[in-house]
């Protein structure tokens, strides 16, 4: 049996340079800054912009966050560490929300609102988008982008 | 309409950062954009009509 031996493209296994690293770290924890740092204007207003606008509208429409409780019974409690993840995406949005203990829990007014499943929504969703945006700060960091 | 809004608003923010952090030129960006807005305002409208003729 005869096995065909390609060789591998290594430049994208490549160790990224600690720079990257840190580009992405604070994209991840201000929605815009890692690609501020490196003089991308227009796509640090546009993808920080967004998740900014996406977070605030989130609050504004009386969206909650999620986070692990251990409090909750059996597998209640893991059922929130998937959206807590998308949560955490925000960076310290989240991270001063969780010090502050705001916009965690919500009264039945709150519940009550119509918009109030687009709010938790949004806020996941600007979690996410950051990941995104943190992804493309650390490539063009680490010269994998223009 | 309130809905149509907020659907309107989730397409447009999730379009501009898709449309941002593809790899090619700003003309591809744009129309890249602009296809993701209309899939997600398209799946939106079609998944309200269907989930609104679903009883439960």
């Amino acid at each position: 049996m005869e096995v065909e031996l390609k060789k591998v493209d290594t430049t994208h296994l490549e160790s990224a340079p600690a720079r990257a690293w840190l580009m992405g770290l604070a994209g991840w924890l201000v929605p815009g800054l890692g690609h501020l740092l490196q003089g991308k204007w227009g796509r640090a207003l546009l993808l920080g912009g967004a998740v900014w606008v996406c977070f605030i509208s989130g609050f504004m429409m009386g969206g909650h966050l999620f986070r692990f409780d251990a409090s909750e019974q059996g597998i209640s409690s893991l059922l929130q560490i998937p959206p807590m993840v998308g949560d955490l995406g925000s960076g310290l949005l989240y991270i001063v929300c969780w010090v502050k203990g705001v916009g965690f829990s919500h009264g039945p007014q709150q519940a009550a609102l119509p918009t109030f499943e687009y709010g938790w929504t949004f806020l996941l969703v600007a979690g996410l988008l950051n990941y995104l945006s943190m992804l493309d700060a650390f490539d063009i960091a680490a010269g994998r982008k223009s | 309409m309130r809905h149509f809004l907020v659907v309107t608003a989730f397409a447009a923010l999730a379009a501009v950062v898709f449309g941002t952090v593809t790899r090619d030129s700003n003309r591809d960006r744009f129309i890249y954009g602009l296809k993701v807005f209309a899939e997600f305002m398209l799946i939106g409208l079609v998944l309200a009509w269907v989930l609104y003729f679903i009883p439960f």
